[in-house]
Protein backbone atom coordinates (compact mmCIF):
# COMPACT_ATOMS: atom_id res chain seq x y z
CA UNK A 1 0.00 0.00 0.00
CA UNK A 2 2.68 2.10 1.21
CA UNK A 3 5.39 0.65 -0.86
CA UNK A 4 7.60 3.12 -3.08
CA UNK A 5 6.32 1.63 -6.22
CA UNK A 6 3.11 2.88 -5.09
CA UNK A 7 3.96 6.30 -4.08
CA UNK A 8 5.99 6.85 -7.13
CA UNK A 9 3.05 5.63 -9.47
CA UNK A 10 0.91 8.01 -7.66
CA UNK A 11 3.06 11.00 -7.78
CA UNK A 12 3.36 10.66 -11.07
CA UNK A 13 0.47 9.73 -12.27
CA UNK A 14 -1.06 13.41 -10.42
CA UNK A 15 1.76 14.92 -12.10
CA UNK A 16 1.11 14.28 -15.78
CA UNK A 17 -2.99 14.97 -15.23
CA UNK A 18 -2.32 17.93 -14.06
CA UNK A 19 0.12 19.06 -16.89
CA UNK A 20 -2.71 18.02 -19.48
CA UNK A 21 -5.09 19.68 -17.84
CA UNK A 22 -3.32 22.61 -17.62
CA UNK A 23 -2.43 22.82 -20.80
CA UNK A 24 -5.63 22.30 -22.25
CA UNK A 25 -6.68 24.89 -20.28
CA UNK A 26 -3.73 27.53 -21.96
CA UNK A 27 -5.00 26.18 -25.13
CA UNK A 28 -8.53 26.65 -24.50
CA UNK A 29 -7.75 30.13 -22.90
CA UNK A 30 -6.73 31.43 -26.30
CA UNK A 31 -10.55 31.52 -27.43
CA UNK A 32 -10.72 34.35 -24.89
CA UNK A 33 -8.56 36.71 -26.75
CA UNK A 34 -10.58 37.89 -29.63
CA UNK A 35 -8.89 41.13 -30.18
CA UNK A 36 -8.22 41.93 -33.94
CA UNK A 37 -5.51 43.30 -35.75
CA UNK A 38 -6.13 47.12 -37.16
CA UNK A 39 -4.07 48.60 -40.66
CA UNK A 40 -3.71 49.16 -44.19
CA UNK A 41 -2.13 48.12 -47.00
CA UNK A 42 -1.75 49.75 -50.31
CA UNK A 43 -0.23 48.76 -53.41
CA UNK A 44 1.95 51.73 -55.19
CA UNK A 45 3.07 49.91 -58.45
CA UNK A 46 2.64 47.00 -60.62
CA UNK A 47 4.79 46.05 -63.03
CA UNK A 48 5.63 43.46 -65.28
CA UNK A 49 8.99 42.11 -66.67
CA UNK A 50 9.56 39.36 -69.37
CA UNK A 51 12.63 37.56 -68.05
CA UNK A 52 14.32 34.11 -68.53
CA UNK A 53 12.54 31.38 -66.24
CA UNK A 54 14.91 29.91 -63.42
CA UNK A 55 15.42 25.99 -63.78
CA UNK A 56 14.70 26.63 -67.91
CA UNK A 57 17.16 29.07 -69.47
CA UNK A 58 15.83 29.08 -72.88
CA UNK A 59 11.70 29.78 -71.65
CA UNK A 60 10.41 33.08 -71.41
CA UNK A 61 8.81 33.79 -67.82
CA UNK A 62 6.92 36.99 -66.99
CA UNK A 63 7.83 38.29 -63.23
CA UNK A 64 5.44 40.93 -61.73
CA UNK A 65 6.83 43.56 -59.06
CA UNK A 66 4.85 45.07 -56.55
CA UNK A 67 5.84 47.90 -54.46
CA UNK A 68 3.47 48.41 -51.17
CA UNK A 69 2.93 50.39 -48.11
CA UNK A 70 1.93 48.87 -44.61
CA UNK A 71 0.78 50.17 -41.30
CA UNK A 72 -0.77 47.72 -39.35
CA UNK A 73 -1.17 47.28 -35.87
CA UNK A 74 -0.68 43.87 -34.35
CA UNK A 75 -0.50 44.29 -31.16
CA UNK A 76 -3.94 43.06 -30.35
CA UNK A 77 -3.17 39.97 -31.09
CA UNK A 78 -0.36 39.09 -28.62
CA UNK A 79 -1.38 37.27 -25.34
CA UNK A 80 0.50 34.76 -23.32
CA UNK A 81 -0.47 32.09 -25.64
CA UNK A 82 1.10 33.80 -28.69
CA UNK A 83 4.30 32.34 -29.41
CA UNK A 84 5.15 34.21 -33.13
CA UNK A 85 2.86 36.14 -36.08
CA UNK A 86 3.69 35.12 -39.56
CA UNK A 87 2.17 38.31 -40.98
CA UNK A 88 1.64 37.36 -45.05
CA UNK A 89 1.04 39.33 -47.91
CA UNK A 90 -1.34 37.80 -50.64
CA UNK A 91 -2.17 38.31 -54.36
CA UNK A 92 -5.73 36.60 -55.40
CA UNK A 93 -6.13 36.38 -58.99
CA UNK A 94 -7.36 34.17 -61.82
CA UNK A 95 -5.45 34.06 -65.14
CA UNK A 96 -6.58 33.61 -68.92
CA UNK A 97 -6.52 29.53 -68.34
CA UNK A 98 -9.08 30.14 -65.66
CA UNK A 99 -6.57 28.46 -62.75
CA UNK A 100 -7.37 30.79 -59.32
CA UNK A 101 -3.67 31.72 -57.43
CA UNK A 102 -3.22 32.59 -54.74
CA UNK A 103 0.35 34.51 -54.11
CA UNK A 104 2.35 34.98 -51.10
CA UNK A 105 5.60 37.38 -51.74
CA UNK A 106 6.41 38.99 -48.60
CA UNK A 107 6.24 37.87 -45.46
CA UNK A 108 7.66 38.59 -41.93
CA UNK A 109 7.50 36.80 -38.85
CA UNK A 110 6.88 38.99 -35.85
CA UNK A 111 8.25 37.74 -32.43
CA UNK A 112 7.57 39.79 -29.80
CA UNK A 113 4.97 42.56 -28.71
CA UNK A 114 7.06 45.40 -29.02
CA UNK A 115 7.80 44.53 -33.02
CA UNK A 116 3.50 44.50 -33.32
CA UNK A 117 3.27 47.50 -34.91
CA UNK A 118 4.69 47.11 -38.38
CA UNK A 119 5.38 50.07 -40.88
CA UNK A 120 6.77 49.00 -44.28
CA UNK A 121 6.97 50.35 -47.69
CA UNK A 122 8.50 47.35 -49.52
CA UNK A 123 8.60 45.58 -52.75
CA UNK A 124 7.96 41.78 -53.33
CA UNK A 125 10.55 39.61 -51.59
CA UNK A 126 9.66 36.06 -53.54
CA UNK A 127 9.42 36.32 -57.06
CA UNK A 128 5.87 36.95 -57.97
CA UNK A 129 5.62 34.31 -61.44
CA UNK A 130 2.51 33.04 -63.51
CA UNK A 131 2.13 29.14 -63.72
CA UNK A 132 1.26 29.99 -67.36
CA UNK A 133 4.29 31.80 -67.68
CA UNK A 134 2.21 35.14 -69.08
CA UNK A 135 -0.32 37.32 -66.99
CA UNK A 136 -1.81 38.44 -70.05
CA UNK A 137 -5.72 38.81 -69.77
CA UNK A 138 -5.58 37.64 -66.12
CA UNK A 139 -8.09 38.93 -64.00
CA UNK A 140 -7.44 42.13 -61.43
CA UNK A 141 -5.82 40.55 -58.21
CA UNK A 142 -6.96 41.15 -54.48
CA UNK A 143 -4.07 42.07 -52.32
CA UNK A 144 -4.25 41.14 -48.62
CA UNK A 145 -2.02 41.47 -45.81
CA UNK A 146 -3.34 38.24 -43.61
CA UNK A 147 -1.87 36.69 -40.94
CA UNK A 148 -0.90 33.30 -38.74
CA UNK A 149 -1.27 33.10 -34.93
CA UNK A 150 0.83 30.78 -33.54
CA UNK A 151 0.72 30.00 -30.15
CA UNK A 152 2.83 27.96 -27.74
CA UNK A 153 -0.23 25.55 -27.26
CA UNK A 154 -2.90 24.80 -29.47
CA UNK A 155 -4.48 25.56 -32.63
CA UNK A 156 -2.97 27.68 -35.40
CA UNK A 157 -5.44 30.62 -36.11
CA UNK A 158 -5.70 32.25 -39.12
CA UNK A 159 -7.12 35.65 -40.05
CA UNK A 160 -7.30 39.15 -42.34
CA UNK A 161 -5.37 42.21 -41.38
CA UNK A 162 -6.02 44.53 -43.95
CA UNK A 163 -6.95 44.89 -47.73
CA UNK A 164 -6.34 46.57 -50.83
CA UNK A 165 -10.10 47.95 -51.57
CA UNK A 166 -10.37 47.81 -55.14
CA UNK A 167 -8.57 44.62 -57.52
CA UNK A 168 -5.55 46.36 -59.11
CA UNK A 169 -4.67 45.07 -63.25
CA UNK A 170 -1.53 43.78 -63.94
CA UNK A 171 -0.12 45.67 -66.94
CA UNK A 172 1.25 44.60 -70.03
CA UNK A 173 4.81 42.85 -69.78
CA UNK A 174 7.66 44.89 -70.65
CA UNK A 175 10.68 43.52 -72.16
CA UNK A 176 13.26 45.80 -70.31
CA UNK A 177 13.19 48.72 -67.44
CA UNK A 178 13.21 52.04 -69.08
CA UNK B 1 21.78 -10.21 -6.31
CA UNK B 2 18.62 -10.85 -8.20
CA UNK B 3 17.69 -13.83 -5.48
CA UNK B 4 14.78 -11.86 -3.81
CA UNK B 5 13.06 -10.93 -7.12
CA UNK B 6 13.29 -14.40 -8.39
CA UNK B 7 12.36 -15.43 -5.10
CA UNK B 8 9.22 -13.59 -5.94
CA UNK B 9 8.95 -14.76 -8.94
CA UNK B 10 8.67 -18.27 -8.69
CA UNK B 11 6.24 -17.33 -5.70
CA UNK B 12 3.81 -15.58 -8.37
CA UNK B 13 4.13 -18.37 -10.57
CA UNK B 14 3.83 -18.76 -14.39
CA UNK B 15 0.23 -17.71 -14.93
CA UNK B 16 1.39 -14.30 -13.06
CA UNK B 17 3.78 -13.60 -15.75
CA UNK B 18 1.89 -14.41 -18.84
CA UNK B 19 -1.08 -12.02 -17.19
CA UNK B 20 2.00 -9.42 -16.83
CA UNK B 21 3.16 -9.59 -20.63
CA UNK B 22 -1.07 -9.64 -21.59
CA UNK B 23 -1.38 -6.31 -19.68
CA UNK B 24 1.98 -4.76 -21.30
CA UNK B 25 0.59 -6.09 -24.42
CA UNK B 26 -3.23 -4.62 -24.63
CA UNK B 27 -1.24 -1.26 -23.42
CA UNK B 28 0.97 -1.16 -26.86
CA UNK B 29 -2.71 -2.39 -28.59
CA UNK B 30 -4.32 0.21 -26.86
CA UNK B 31 -1.69 3.10 -27.86
CA UNK B 32 -1.85 1.85 -31.28
CA UNK B 33 -5.95 1.70 -32.12
CA UNK B 34 -6.26 5.35 -30.51
CA UNK B 35 -3.66 6.87 -32.75
CA UNK B 36 -5.50 4.58 -35.47
CA UNK B 37 -8.50 5.85 -35.19
CA UNK B 38 -7.39 9.38 -34.98
CA UNK B 39 -5.73 8.46 -38.64
CA UNK B 40 -9.23 7.41 -39.95
CA UNK B 41 -11.17 10.86 -37.92
CA UNK B 42 -8.59 13.25 -39.20
CA UNK B 43 -7.97 11.46 -43.08
CA UNK B 44 -4.20 11.16 -42.54
CA UNK B 45 -1.43 8.41 -42.19
CA UNK B 46 -0.31 10.27 -38.36
CA UNK B 47 -2.51 12.56 -37.45
CA UNK B 48 0.56 13.41 -34.74
CA UNK B 49 4.39 14.14 -35.83
CA UNK B 50 7.40 15.26 -34.09
CA UNK B 51 9.70 17.70 -36.04
CA UNK B 52 12.57 16.13 -37.65
CA UNK B 53 14.18 19.68 -39.11
CA UNK B 54 14.72 22.69 -38.08
CA UNK B 55 12.91 24.45 -41.63
CA UNK B 56 10.25 25.93 -39.72
CA UNK B 57 12.63 27.62 -37.23
CA UNK B 58 12.04 29.78 -35.03
CA UNK B 59 8.07 28.01 -35.59
CA UNK B 60 8.72 24.77 -35.02
CA UNK B 61 11.77 22.94 -33.42
CA UNK B 62 13.42 20.02 -33.71
CA UNK B 63 11.28 17.64 -31.51
CA UNK B 64 8.23 19.67 -31.00
CA UNK B 65 4.94 17.44 -31.61
CA UNK B 66 1.99 18.50 -33.96
CA UNK B 67 -0.97 17.61 -34.41
CA UNK B 68 -2.45 17.06 -38.08
CA UNK B 69 -5.68 17.23 -40.08
CA UNK B 70 -6.02 16.48 -43.60
CA UNK B 71 -9.75 17.54 -44.46
CA UNK B 72 -11.10 15.65 -47.65
CA UNK B 73 -12.30 17.61 -50.40
CA UNK B 74 -11.24 20.96 -49.23
CA UNK B 75 -8.19 23.02 -50.95
CA UNK B 76 -5.07 24.00 -49.28
CA UNK B 77 -4.82 27.66 -48.99
CA UNK B 78 -2.06 29.81 -48.52
CA UNK B 79 -0.16 29.97 -44.80
CA UNK B 80 -1.38 26.62 -44.57
CA UNK B 81 1.59 24.78 -42.58
CA UNK B 82 1.68 21.26 -44.92
CA UNK B 83 3.65 17.76 -43.64
CA UNK B 84 4.00 15.87 -47.08
CA UNK B 85 6.48 12.94 -47.69
CA UNK B 86 8.31 12.94 -51.11
CA UNK B 87 8.50 9.21 -52.80
CA UNK B 88 11.28 7.43 -52.08
CA UNK B 89 12.10 9.61 -48.81
CA UNK B 90 11.52 8.53 -45.44
CA UNK B 91 11.58 11.41 -43.56
CA UNK B 92 8.34 14.09 -43.67
CA UNK B 93 8.53 17.74 -44.27
CA UNK B 94 7.21 20.47 -42.40
CA UNK B 95 6.88 23.56 -45.24
CA UNK B 96 4.48 26.52 -45.25
CA UNK B 97 2.36 26.96 -48.61
CA UNK B 98 3.41 30.18 -50.38
CA UNK B 99 1.40 29.86 -53.86
CA UNK B 100 -1.55 27.96 -54.64
CA UNK B 101 -2.56 27.07 -57.96
CA UNK B 102 -6.15 25.38 -58.32
CA UNK B 103 -5.96 23.82 -62.18
CA UNK B 104 -9.52 24.11 -63.77
CA UNK B 105 -9.66 20.38 -65.28
CA UNK B 106 -11.17 20.60 -68.85
CA UNK B 107 -12.92 17.53 -69.66
CA UNK B 108 -13.89 17.41 -73.88
CA UNK B 109 -13.15 21.04 -74.31
CA UNK B 110 -15.34 21.82 -71.66
CA UNK B 111 -14.02 23.97 -68.62
CA UNK B 112 -15.51 22.41 -65.23
CA UNK B 113 -17.37 24.47 -62.89
CA UNK B 114 -14.76 24.29 -60.14
CA UNK B 115 -11.37 23.39 -59.09
CA UNK B 116 -10.66 20.10 -57.51
CA UNK B 117 -8.48 19.74 -54.53
CA UNK B 118 -6.92 17.02 -56.25
CA UNK B 119 -5.49 19.14 -59.05
CA UNK B 120 -4.27 21.77 -56.98
CA UNK B 121 -0.48 22.66 -57.18
CA UNK B 122 1.54 23.38 -53.97
CA UNK B 123 4.91 25.93 -53.68
CA UNK B 124 5.91 25.47 -50.14
CA UNK B 125 8.67 27.82 -48.88
CA UNK B 126 11.96 26.29 -48.16
CA UNK B 127 13.75 24.58 -51.41
CA UNK B 128 11.43 25.56 -53.44
CA UNK B 129 9.79 22.26 -54.59
CA UNK B 130 6.85 22.07 -56.59
CA UNK B 131 3.81 19.77 -55.74
CA UNK B 132 1.83 18.13 -58.66
CA UNK B 133 0.27 15.75 -56.36
CA UNK B 134 -1.74 16.65 -53.48
CA UNK B 135 -1.51 12.91 -52.87
CA UNK B 136 1.98 13.21 -51.10
CA UNK B 137 0.21 15.66 -48.28
CA UNK B 138 -0.09 13.98 -45.50
CA UNK B 139 -1.95 16.91 -43.46
CA UNK B 140 -1.61 20.36 -42.03
CA UNK B 141 -0.89 21.57 -38.76
CA UNK B 142 -3.58 22.54 -36.60
CA UNK B 143 -2.69 22.00 -33.12
CA UNK B 144 0.49 22.75 -31.49
CA UNK B 145 2.96 21.57 -28.60
CA UNK B 146 6.00 23.50 -27.54
CA UNK B 147 6.53 21.10 -24.79
CA UNK B 148 9.08 18.03 -26.13
CA UNK B 149 9.79 17.23 -22.20
CA UNK B 150 5.88 16.30 -21.68
CA UNK B 151 6.49 13.53 -24.77
CA UNK B 152 9.79 11.70 -22.93
CA UNK B 153 8.13 12.43 -19.26
CA UNK B 154 4.35 10.94 -20.73
CA UNK B 155 6.25 8.30 -22.56
CA UNK B 156 8.79 7.02 -19.79
CA UNK B 157 6.25 7.61 -17.00
CA UNK B 158 3.65 4.94 -19.08
CA UNK B 159 6.43 2.73 -19.99
CA UNK B 160 7.63 2.71 -16.02
CA UNK B 161 4.22 2.13 -14.51
CA UNK B 162 3.34 -0.76 -17.36
CA UNK B 163 6.44 -2.37 -15.91
CA UNK B 164 5.97 -1.88 -12.33
CA UNK B 165 2.39 -2.19 -11.97
CA UNK B 166 1.74 -5.23 -9.75
CA UNK B 167 -2.19 -4.99 -9.55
Amino acid sequence: MHSIYARINNVSATLSTTIMVLLTAIALSSFIFTGGPTGSVEVTSVKVFSGEARRYPHRRQEYAFVNFNITADLTPLFNWNTKQLFVYLEAEYTNAKGVRNEVVFWDRIVRRKEDAVIAVSGKNKYPFREVSAKFKNSTPANYTLKYNLMPFVGMLTYGEAARVTEPIDFPLARERVE
Amino acid sequence: MFSEELKTFRRLGFRHVLLQILNFASVLASGLMIYKGLGLITNTESPIVVVLSGSMEPAFYRGDILFLVNPQNKRYEVGDITVYKIPGQDIPIVHRVLETHDVVKVVNGVRQAKPLPENQLLLTKGDNNYLDDRKHIVGKVRGYNDFPQLKYALLGGLGLLALVQRE
